[in-house]
């Protein structure tokens, strides 16, 4: 075989393929997994209530509605993409936050601002030891696990009448005063934004990749070295702290809770919008949230006649998705990424390389 | 009866076969020899229907079969594979295992005789008839698939290292039933790692290497050729 | 000598079963049944029976899905729902024309004929969904198979329950009976004519599915299906054929069993959501595939259930077996009968 006899002259590398330092906004930007078409997206979201007709108040109610399931979507996504468990019991969850928090306030007097917060607490507790009843299952089996714990939360709520009032309903004292509902978008806005922040940043994490690892293959991962007790619980703990701490906000912002929020139709809600949204992308529930939520609110005002067609709706969409594209809108979006650059000049390559 | 030209056969992007072209004809009991990860289970069950040929043909008594379902090869076109990891049905008995054997034949004389020859064939069977498959030894397994495979009297038995596993005088049994069972007229085509005792029993053989058929002819001439006594004779 | 020893195999084995997980569980239950007529009386025990009757049978059919097709049906408890709507709807038109032509022979025959209906219709609607939507996510999943069969059918179940509520509405559609026939006495209790004949229906239904699994050559070819699935192609057996097979039986079991338990349970949309997560319980309790296991199950999880609502409170019987199967899925995940489904743990 002939080699080349030429080398090439140090000078002429390009500079360009010499990688330079990330810089402290590149390196949040990769934590963060937000394009600028996100960024963009999540500014215009924040503006929308000034924006007629997003000023109304039945089309707020919508929108705070969307994005509470946006958050929920989030959140079950980092579970269900990450280490590969479906926490069908996810509502019970947010239910303990919610019925935490508006008994403190009730009964205690605590302001609601904080009793989210505590809400939290109940419901991490709850989580963890799901994770722990879950931790020798496998896949489904974990799933009907957490699927029975919240089928049991759900009997508790709806049977210990002496303290949630059972069917009859609890009522918990809202955040603010206003009727006007765009203040409580704000609230519920900032709750998604942190909930994005905080999970993506994990997820980016070196606990994010052990995460997945066991969401791949959990022999390998042990064989890695990665304790899987540890970082299963750990996953599960901070799922439903999240959960729990939306759930607050469902308490204060709605103002009434029945066990009926524990209901696994509304884990289902959530579950398929995730998966319509792109498992394991966790951005792709909370992009796919608003226009469903939006249509489906829709639907139902005009299409009075024919209630629930927003339900059939969303389970002919999960059918469809887990049959034909199970990667989701995220997936979809991947593509046309990937079609959008291969128009684009690529800077490297129309660099000449000198001889 | 059975002609395979240029097939192609793997598992998804590992591919295992390579144009590999074999030819069986009616009556005759033939071996497919070769050393581990040759192909050898893979060809059968290619034949068999279990798995979809990449390309190439399988061609039987002049219709092409690559790629039918494999209830099909075996209820439509007579084709009985016995696997290596026999495929039992644990959870039923050794009389179970056998009328399923038979899940294509309607005539139940026809099964009854299936099941006389194969109680005449392998006696301890008959012993455990009801004992569940799970329960059963090694070699009483490998009875039992034989057993089952040819209760639907099949034209074509494809048999995948019946010996594998077995003490030296089961392996005896076995392969007697082989003998018998090619006497009363049933084409055979053999996969086996006891390449001696093989060769002896066989009429023709191909040695499979590397997913490719590197020799043939008849057992005797193999028995006989170099390269086969120093690399699987041990000679 | 070789009698004696046959003797004392016989009865080393029959110890061995009785004191195995599976015969402990069934004694247990019977002294528990035992001691709940001594102290609530039988009322609570002839519940148990009748609704347990037809918790098995829809344990049974969710196992056999299980076990032969890898799926764990989430819309099982849509099939007892469009059961009891199609009694309803095949009965109460009857019952309307008997009440201006009586005639003792219809009367007596109109509940079978809505129950049959319902057996049609579920077997119907359960094959269908097998050639549409499982076949097609067969043909596109290799990998994680039961994950996503499993959400299909939560995709399933949600627009059953859905489309009928819009065609059918969210009213209860109930009955007051199906017989007209006065309640009679057994042992001092009042047994109404409906249990009565439901409990026997049960009971028939399960010899003939019992007898259908272990003799019939069909039946043969379930079993070996959900025994080694590669065998059964090697036989000859038309996986297809038996996939919709399965899927029908188990489906019309269920709408079955709503259909007969119409006088209990009205026909609403959610009505499926209760036998659903029951089934379950039998399943996870016995042993998920194991369907024989799921025939004598559903008895012991209804005990289960009357016994908690009459000693703890209506309304916790949600909750009490639920925490129980969860005692069972952590300590014995495969079932206190066993389960020949593999691959429960995760190792």
């Amino acid at each position: 075989m002939t080699q080349s006899t030429k080398t090439m002259p140090s000078e002429s590398i390009p500079a360009t393929l010499e990688v330079p330092p990330e810089s402290r906004l590149q390196y949040i930007n990769r934590m963060l997994g937000v394009s600028r078409l996100g960024l963009v997206l999540v500014i215009l979201l924040a503006a929308l209530p000034f924006i007629p007709p997003f000023n109304r108040e039945d089309l707020l109610r919508w929108m705070i509605g969307a994005t509470l399931i946006a958050a929920q979507a989030i959140a079950f996504d980092f579970t269900t993409g990450y280490i590969n468990v479906v926490n069908f019991g996810f509502a019970a969850f947010l239910g303990v936050g919610a019925y935490t928090s508006a008994l403190l306030a009730v009964e205690l007097g605590v302001s609601p601002w904080i009793g989210i917060f505590a809400g939290v607490v109940p419901a991490a507790v709850l989580g963890f030891f799901t994770g722990v009843l879950t931790l020798r299952l496998r896949g489904i089996f974990a799933a009907l696990m957490s699927w029975f714990v919240g089928l049991a939360l759900l009997g508790i709520a709806r049977n210990w009448v002496d303290l949630t009032r059972g069917p009859l309903g609890l009522s918990a004292p809202r955040f603010l005063e206003t009727s006007s509902n765009r203040p409580y978008f704000y609230i519920i806005f900032a709750m998604m934004i942190v909930t994005y922040v905080v999970l993506r940043w994990i997820t980016r994490s070196h606990i994010g990749l052990a995460f997945r690892a066991l969401g791949q293959n959990i022999d390998a991962a042990r064989a890695s070295g990665i304790n899987p007790t540890f970082y299963r619980v750990l996953n599960f703990t901070v799922q439903c702290a999240f959960a729990g701490w939306l759930g607050g906000f469902y308490a204060h912002y709605y103002g009434i809770l029945t066990p009926q929020v524990m209901a696994t139709s509304h884990t289902v809600e959530v579950l398929a919008i995730a998966y319509v949204g792109g498992r394991g992308s966790i951005w792709g529930g909370a992009f796919v949230a608003f226009p469903f939520i939006f249509f489906f609110e829709w639907l139902r005002s005009t299409l009075t006649d024919l209630p629930g067609l927003h339900l059939v709706l969303y389970g002919v969409l999960l059918i469809l998705v887990m049959i034909f594209y199970p990667g989701g809108v995220a997936q979809l979006y991947e593509l046309l990424k990937d079609l959008v650059s291969r128009f684009r000049p690529d800077p490297v390559s129309t660099t000449k390389v000198t001889k | 009866m059975l002609e395979i030209n240029d097939l192609n056969a793997g598992y998804g992007f590992l591919q295992v076969l390579w144009n590999v072209s074999m030819r069986v004809e009616k009556g005759e009991f033939v071996a497919l020899v070769g050393p581990n990860g040759a192909g050898k289970s893979t060809t059968l069950k290619t034949i068999a229907g279990l798995l979809a040929p990449m390309s190439g043909e399988i061609v039987l008594n002049g219709e092409a079969i690559g790629g039918m379902e494999a209830h099909r090869v075996s209820s439509v076109k007579g084709i009985s594979f016995i696997s290596e990891s026999l495929n039992l049905f644990t959870g039923m008995s050794v009389h179970e295992n056998l009328l399923l054997g038979a899940y294509i034949i309607q005539d139940q004389a026809r099964i009854q005789e299936g099941l006389d020859i194969v109680y005449q064939l392998f006696a301890r069977l008959k012993e455990r008839r009801n004992q569940l498959a799970g329960t059963l030894s090694g070699g009483e397994r490998k009875m039992l698939a034989i057993g089952r495979g040819i209760m639907s009297a099949p034209d074509l038995l494809l048999v995948d290292e019946p010996s594998l596993g077995l003490a030296p005088n089961l392996t005896m049994v076995v392969f007697d039933a082989l003998e018998q069972l090619r006497q009363s007229g049933v084409t055979i085509l053999l996969v086996e790692q006891n390449v001696n005792s093989t060769l002896k029993i066989t009429d023709r053989a191909y040695v499979l290497e590397q997913g490719q058929i590197a020799m043939e002819g008849s057992s005797r001439e193999l028995l006989k050729n170099e390269h086969v006594r120093s690399a699987y004779l041990g000679i | 000598m070789q009698a004696t020893q046959t003797q004392e195999s016989f009865i080393t084995d029959l110890l061995r079963k009785v004191f195995s997980a599976a015969g402990l569980t069934i004694l247990l239950t019977l002294v528990i049944a035992g001691a709940t007529v001594f102290i609530a009386g039988p009322f609570v025990l002839i519940n148990a029976i009748v609704t347990g009757g037809m918790w098995a049978l829809m344990a049974a059919g969710l196992s056999l899905v299980f076990g032969v097709m890898n799926i764990v049906n989430f819309a099982h408890g849509e099939f007892f729902m469009v059961g009891t709507l199609v009694a309803y709807f095949v009965f109460t038109p009857l019952s309307a024309h008997l009440k201006t032509n009586p005639s003792p022979l219809l009367s007596a025959v109109a509940p079978f004929l809505g129950i049959l209906a319902a057996a049609l219709v579920g077997a119907l609607l359960g094959a269908v969904i097998e050639k549409t939507v499982f076949l097609q996510l067969r043909k596109r999943t290799k990998e994680q198979w039961i994950m996503n069969s499993f959400l299909l059918t939560v995709g399933l179940s949600v627009i059953i329950i859905n489309g009928v509520q819009i065609l059918w509405g969210t009213n209860f559609k109930g009955i007051t009976r199906y017989w007209e026939i006065p309640p009679f006495d057994i042992l001092g209790v009042t047994v109404s004519v409906d249990r009565a004949v439901v409990f026997f229906l049960a009971m028939a239904t399960m010899l003939l599915f019992w007898y259908f699994l272990r003799n019939t050559g069909t039946g043969r070819a379930i079993r070996a299906v959900s025994q080694d699935e590669t065998g059964a192609r090697m036989v000859g057996i038309d996986m297809n054929r038996i996939q919709v097979l399965t899927m029908a039986l188990s489906s019309a079991l269920a709408a079955l069993a709503g259909a007969s338990l119409l006088f209990m349970f009205p026909s609403y949309p959610t009505v499926g959501l209760k036998p659903l997560y029951i089934a379950w319980y039998v399943v996870i309790l016995v042993g998920m595939g194991n369907v024989a296991g799921a025939l004598v199950g559903g008895f012991i999880v209804a005990l289960l259930q009357t016994m908690t609502s009459y000693f703890i409170g209506p309304g916790w019987e949600d909750v009490i077996p639920t925490a129980f199967v969860m005692l069972i899925l952590l300590v014995k995940p495969s079932g206190l009968f066993g389960s020949e489904v593999k691959g429960i743990h995760e190792r």
